[in-house]
């Protein structure tokens, strides 16, 4: 069971696991031994209680290691003094969210407007009869999916990688008041 | 800093004396007499924010030979618990009033 609260604690920021990590990993065997004690219902809630925390917590984390304020916290606290709360790296002016849903209901509109000339205008073309689809085809839909998955998921890979090697992560662990505590 | 029911009982659990993460959900469970179970995510992901607006602090147990980290409230945290304590005091003298006369 500690090895999947082990695996678990990977869910966490780097940094939290770096100043927590061990000790809660000492709680967590704490805990372990002395449902040992307890029945067999007692012991998977524990550990349900005890995952659920971890999966809550990780998540949280994030949330915060991005925004800089609490998961628990009201969205609102995200939008204070003009700007959202995130951490620095992050920033941007709330004005740029404005911007953003107006140029998608300028783009809702142009579509809506485009299908309505296209109904309004009577078709040259002769109707496309009813699609049958071959098995060849579906294979190649899900070859196709596949392949856009992968690639998909190789760029997001490589574009966390080089967030992560390009210092911001390396730096925001490197926390002054955190080692200032921990040397106390 | 949201004062929750988890985050109560562990700043009541480090006004009494500072204590270690484990000693701290034995107190909160008994505390709150086994009904709050707090969960080790839950005891650090509250640990960390206590910490970083600073109302606790950690230091490294003395009688421990593993140099266990401990947790202790600091000035601040001891002040924010006390009034605190004094918003519950008056909610819970004003709910009493009032519940009391909606029954007579």
């Amino acid at each position: 069971m500690l090895a999947l609260y082990r695996s678990l604690l990977y869910l966490y920021p780097s940094a939290y696991r770096w100043e927590f990590g061990h000790e809660m990993m000492d709680v967590l065997a704490e805990v372990q031994a002395e449902i040992r004690k307890r029945g067999a219902r007692e012991r998977v809630l524990c550990v349900a209680r005890e995952v659920g925390g971890l999966l809550y917590g990780a998540l949280q984390e994030h949330l915060w290691s991005i925004t800089g304020s609490q998961g628990g916290r009201r969205f609102s606290s995200l939008f204070s003094s003009g700007r959202f709360a995130m951490r620095s790296e992050f920033r941007f002016p709330k004005v740029t969210v404005g911007l953003m849903m107006v140029i998608l209901a300028a783009v809702m509109f142009t579509i809506e407007k485009a299908r309505a000339i296209s109904v309004s205008i009577p078709h040259a073309n002769p109707a496309v009869g009813p699609i049958h689809p071959t098995q060849a085809m579906i294979v190649q839909v899900l070859l196709a999916t596949l392949i856009w998955a992968i690639g998909a998921g190789a760029i997001g890979w490589a574009i966390l990688f080089a967030l992560h090697r390009s210092g911001l992560q390396q730096l925001s662990e490197m926390n002054p008041s955190a080692e200032q505590r921990s040397s106390k | 800093m949201d004062i929750t029911e988890p985050v109560l009982l562990i700043l009541l659990s480090l006004a009494e004396q500072p204590r270690h993460g484990y000693a701290i959900l034995q107190d909160a469970e008994s505390m709150s007499q086994g009904r709050v179970r707090l969960s080790t995510g839950t005891l650090y992901g509250a640990l960390r924010r206590l910490l970083e607006d600073q109302w606790i602090e950690r230091f490294e147990e003395k009688d421990s030979s593993r140099g266990r980290q401990a947790y202790r409230l600091t000035a601040t945290g001891r002040r924010n618990l006390r009034m605190e304590v004094a918003r519950m005091k008056h909610l819970t003298r004003l709910a009493t009033l009032r519940v009391a006369g909606k029954e007579t």
